[in-house]
């Protein structure tokens, strides 16, 4: 037969039990801070949004069999890089109507020079320099073109360059 | 009140179970944001985009079949290598099959891809 008695300090009993379990919760939960580490799920999203914008643009228009806009932009220089800035700026929703993000970016594009193997960077477009503060994230594209690479020396013909993207919130 | 009541010891021990057993569910809670944070960056660390894209450059330069001394092959590797910090190698190669009444044309591409922690490997045959 179970005693029923001293209930009260049953009672006590279960609520020191409580106040314990609460403090040790509250103690093992304050370790895990926002560390430099969880920046990098915020870092994921902006890369999604990056690279599908790169996508998009590399895709020729109307299904016909020509050049995406992103051979195109490479293979301008003149009017490439601000048509590289409105085409960008409008699929990151940067511009544009609706909700608008805060995002900044610094493009360019890489080809290797086959005279001595080095590698050399054209910048296409930025919206802002970097400082070197920002926290930035890259994108990257390739892109086959149809240019004179290095433009003086080159010899017209097929060339895979790689175009990069620094992004990064302000 | 002389003395301790030392009555209802079973209700107490139940009350020390169910109190330790809650405090082991309070871990688990507090460990699951940490599996999220790790699915999270296994993701980032996966180059789902580096080897789509670098498997669809390669593929639509097929037909224009990669020799060592072909410019495009040349480029792919030497950027891959140092600006993205991958080793990729690939072979094309166009097969054609000549049948009684047609001839078949196919595009072979095998690619092999390293970035240090993930190896991918890729056999295609277009049809």
């Amino acid at each position: 037969m179970v005693n029923d008695e001293g209930q009260l300090y049953t009672i006590e009993g279960v609520a020191a039990a409580l106040i314990m379990l609460l403090t040790a919760y509250l103690i093992v939960g304050a370790t895990s801070m926002y560390t430099p580490g969880d920046a990098h799920i915020s870092d994921m999203q902006l890369e999604v949004l990056g690279s599908d914008a790169l996508t998009m643009m590399d895709i020729p228009p109307n299904g016909t069999v020509t050049a995406s806009p992103l051979q195109q932009i490479i293979e301008n220089d003149s009017y490439g890089g601000g048509q590289f800035r409105v085409m960008f700026m409008n699929y990151t929703n940067v511009s544009g109507y609706g909700p608008k993000h805060d995002i900044q970016f610094s493009a360019n594009y890489t080809y290797r020079v086959p005279a001595d193997a080095t590698l050399m960077s054209v910048n296409i477009n930025s919206s802002r320099y970097l400082t070197g503060g920002e926290h930035a994230i890259r994108v990257t594209k390739w892109v086959i073109v149809n240019k004179k690479l290095p433009p003086d020396t080159g010899v017209l013909g097929r060339r895979a360059v790689l175009v990069e993207v620094l992004l990064w919130r302000d | 009140m002389a003395r301790l009541n030392d009555d209802a010891q079973w209700i107490i021990l139940m009350g020390f179970l169910v109190s330790f057993s809650l405090f082991f569910l309070a871990l688990i809670i507090n460990q699951s944001t940490v599996v999220g944070q790790t699915t999270a960056e296994s993701v980032i660390e996966f180059p789902k985009n580096d080897i789509r894209d670098i498997s669809q450059v390669i593929k639509e330069h097929a037909g224009n079949n990669g020799t060592i001394n072909d410019p495009v092959y040349q480029d792919i590797i030497a950027l891959s290598i140092q600006r993205k910090g991958a080793v990729v190698n690939y072979t094309l190669n166009t097969v054609y099959t000549r049948g009684p009444l047609t001839t078949d044309m196919r595009n072979y591409s095998l690619i092999h891809y390293n970035n240090g922690v993930t190896t991918y490997n890729e056999n295609w045959t277009s049809y």
